[in-house]
């Protein structure tokens, strides 16, 4: 081979890889499927103000009773019961939308609108992979996710609790994670909710990047807080919720209601249930903190009544996720819902079918935060390696799906009609040679060969081919620049305040 | 870059490099300066145009370089294919072959048929591209007319087919078997049904079937 087509290989190699990295943000383009009329949804509404008021939502946290009181709702014990005009008045001040700073400013996000915003998968105590089967998460596995997220361009964010990391002491856990985001990406990531403490410590490291100022004007956390449905906010997550208000972090507000369960055996009651639950929490952020971002959550699925064992990618779980979508937009809040969600155990045809089932409708619902969006496997339980990678190819389509078509006079093409007689080809006209590399979306891990040349080729399914992916991007993974300073102030206080926490008598 | 600045082992990198980049008209002046300076054609030939299009062909097998890319580059070789054949011919020097193609009767399905011509064009055959829809007596009268070294078949539908084997039948009725090496190729056919028609070769895509027809070639000029 030539020294001088050696250097062009290298040169599109590099174009490749810097096309790699690059995060495409996503705007969608269609309008969201509504799938329920107008009438109905005002149904749903009418119903959640109902529970509201007749019901309340208990709130485990006296400080918060009293904030509550101090704004004229009704409480009595720890439950709160809230008038539609309380509810209209307080939800109205929160945003629409908002942006949530990286670390990257050409990684921040834009959370609402038309904005769509995909993060990893959150919780999973395992993980999975082809080499080494299901075993527990470590802090290895917990940087190897952020890297994965970091390295692809289809995932905005650097999510939260990717894994559980189980081999570090719980109570400085947060720390280590915490860490991971900062240093080994540089996309927006979420703060700790598993206390008040935990919750300051991810504000205080917060600043420490970003500036005090600066994350007051602009949110730098974003933090997940899930009601523990039915109708009940507990210490732990108000614990969270408060630090987080009072500093105006943006927080995802989330009923997580596995219907049959902890919501009625109906969509539609759990639909209310989950609507005043979410409402009742927004207006309370809106009290503590008036215009504190906040977005409206869906985790909503059921249950196999006939087993008791949640089911994800239920039809159920899909058609709930529209009508979410529709309750937040009636409020002009950001909506958080869906995801790749799957109760199989391993990335096979189960797996595939159930993500993309609810997947699509967390596009067509126009989800502007979608957690868990690659990743997930047997219920929340696993991580999966190659599921991640998976993922992210079926998210690199989405995208493509989320800006509709253009229809501007280049993609007409007339200079190609033109070109073309009947009965002739495409493929070398100047507007296929304009447009070749980016006309369409090429997927790596889906084998488009002949059979012959995939037998050739080692006649490996698509997990065999992930895996090869996940050990090469890993492999290529460099880490992103950091102000050495940063870096330094960040080690200096994780390292101070992981000594304090170790003098402390462990809880558990 | 005027390619008459360089001195040899550069204008072959040079030449490379623009059948890489499909420039037709600047891969056609290198080949001249190449001859105006007294380098024989198959010299030309295999110094710049095939290693060139060896290239290609491995970035094409790589996912390096797509489709359109390497039609672009097909052109561009068969444009300097053109400067040199005659030469080829006059000096008497050894060919790269002679090639038939197309699609059997009932068939106008050619896509494929056509990037299977262009890349042989590329690769430096001389192709007779009988177009679609052709009978036996097309292909026998091509054969008489060309005295081809292969004849390249192609269907894409399971009942155009079966005429494979009406043409290759003609064939041995005609005598003109021996004398061809007979090649198959579209998306349902498979390796033993190329057998069981009494097909010679079966390419399952466009680089393939080049690197087949090359190798037969190989074989056929040793012998």
């Amino acid at each position: 081979m030539s020294d001088s087509s050696g250097r062009r290989r290298e040169r599109r190699a590099r174009q490749d890889a810097a096309r790699q990295v690059a995060m495409q943000p996503i705007s969608y383009r269609p309008p969201p499927f509504d799938l329920l009329s107008p009438g109905e949804i005002e149904r749903l509404h009418q119903a959640a103000l109902r529970i509201l008021g007749e019901y309340g939502i208990d709130f485990y946290d006296d400080e918060m009773l009293a904030v509550l009181r101090a704004h004229g709702i009704a409480v009595s014990g720890s439950t709160a019961r809230f008038s539609p005009a309380q509810i209209e008045q307080y939800v109205a001040l929160a945003p629409a939308q908002f942006v949530q700073r990286a670390r990257n400013p050409a990684n921040n996000v834009v959370i609402g609108g038309d904005q769509m915003v995909f993060a990893p998968v959150y919780g999973p105590p395992f993980v999975q992979d082809l080499a080494g089967g299901r075993r527990e998460a470590t802090i290895a596995d917990f940087e190897n996710f952020v890297k994965l997220a970091y390295l692809s361009p289809h995932i905005h964010h650097s999510g939260g609790t990717i894994v559980e990391p189980t081999d570090e002491p719980v109570a400085t856990r947060h720390l280590d994670m915490l860490y991971r985001h900062i240093r080994f990406s540089d996309k927006a990531f979420m703060g700790s909710v598993t206390s008040g403490e935990n919750a300051a410590d991810s504000v205080a490291l917060a600043e420490l990047v970003f500036g005090a100022a600066a994350i007051r004007e602009q949110p730098a956390l974003l933090s997940l807080i899930n009601v523990s449905s039915p109708r009940r906010y507990d210490e732990r997550m108000l614990a969270a919720l408060k630090v987080y208000a009072r500093a105006r972090q943006a927080l995802v507000i989330t009923p997580f209601i596995l219907a049959g369960a902890m919501g009625p055996a109906s969509i539609a009651g759990t639909l209310a249930q989950q609507h005043a639950e979410a409402l009742a929490g927004i207006a309370l952020t809106q009290m503590i903190e008036p215009g504190t971002p906040v977005v409206y959550g869906s985790f909503l699925t059921n249950i196999d009544l006939q087993s008791g064992a949640p089911v994800f990618g239920s039809p159920e779980s899909q058609i709930g996720l529209y009508a979410s979508a529709q309750l937040a937009r009636r409020q002009r809040l950001p909506f958080r819902g869906g995801g790749m969600f799957s109760s199989s155990k391993l990335p096979d045809a189960q797996a595939g079918y159930e993500s993309i089932m609810v997947m699509q409708p967390t596009l067509l619902a126009r989800t502007n935060f979608v957690l868990h969006a690659a990743g997930w496997l047997e219920n929340g339980l696993v991580a999966g390696y190659e599921k991640f990678v998976l993922d992210c190819e079926i998210l690199g389509m989405l995208h493509v799906w989320a800006r509709g078509i253009d229809c501007s006079d280049e993609a007409l093409a007339f200079d190609a009609h033109d070109e073309v007689p009947p009965g002739g080809h495409y493929l070398g006209t100047a507007h296929t040679l304009r447009h070749f590399r980016d006309a369409f979306y090429r997927a790596e891990l889906f084998d488009y060969t002949s059979a012959e040349q995939w037998q050739l080729n080692g006649a490996q399914d698509s997990f065999a081919r992930a895996a090869h992916k996940v050990r090469a991007l890993l492999d290529s993974y460099q880490l992103p620049p950091i102000d050495p300073a940063i870096d330094a102030a960040v080690c200096g206080w994780i390292a101070r305040r992981r000594a304090e926490i170790g003098q402390r008598p462990q809880e558990f | 870059m005027d390619p008459r600045e360089l001195p040899d082992e550069e204008l072959w990198l040079q030449m490379q490099d623009d059948l890489y980049d499909g420039e037709r008209d600047a891969v056609c002046d290198a080949v001249r300066v190449a001859l105006d300076r007294g380098h024989g054609p198959s010299t030309v030939l295999a110094e710049g145009l095939v290693a060139g299009m060896d290239i290609v062909g491995a970035d094409f097998r790589d996912g390096v370089l797509f489709v359109p890319e390497v039609l672009l580059a097909a052109n561009a070789m068969k444009a300097g294919m053109e400067i040199l054949r005659p030469l080829l011919v006059e000096t008497g020097a050894a060919r790269i072959g002679t090639l038939v193609i197309g699609t059997v009767k009932g068939d106008i399905h050619d896509i494929g048929k056509n990037l299977v011509a262009m890349m042989m064009e590329g690769a430096g055959f001389e192709v007779i591209n009988l177009g679609i829809n052709n009978d036996a007596e097309r292909f026998l009268g091509a054969v008489r007319q060309h005295r081809p070294d292969i004849i390249g078949m192609s269907a894409l539908l399971t009942t155009t087919m079966p005429y494979m084997k009406v043409v290759i039948q003609a064939l041995i009725d005609e005598g003109l078997r021996d004398q061809v090496f007979v090649m198959v190729g579209g998306a349902p056919v498979t390796e033993s049904f190329a057998r069981q028609v009494g097909a010679d070769a079966y390419g399952r895509d466009a680089a393939t079937a080049v690197e087949l027809a090359r190798g037969h070639m190989r074989q056929k000029l040793a012998s």
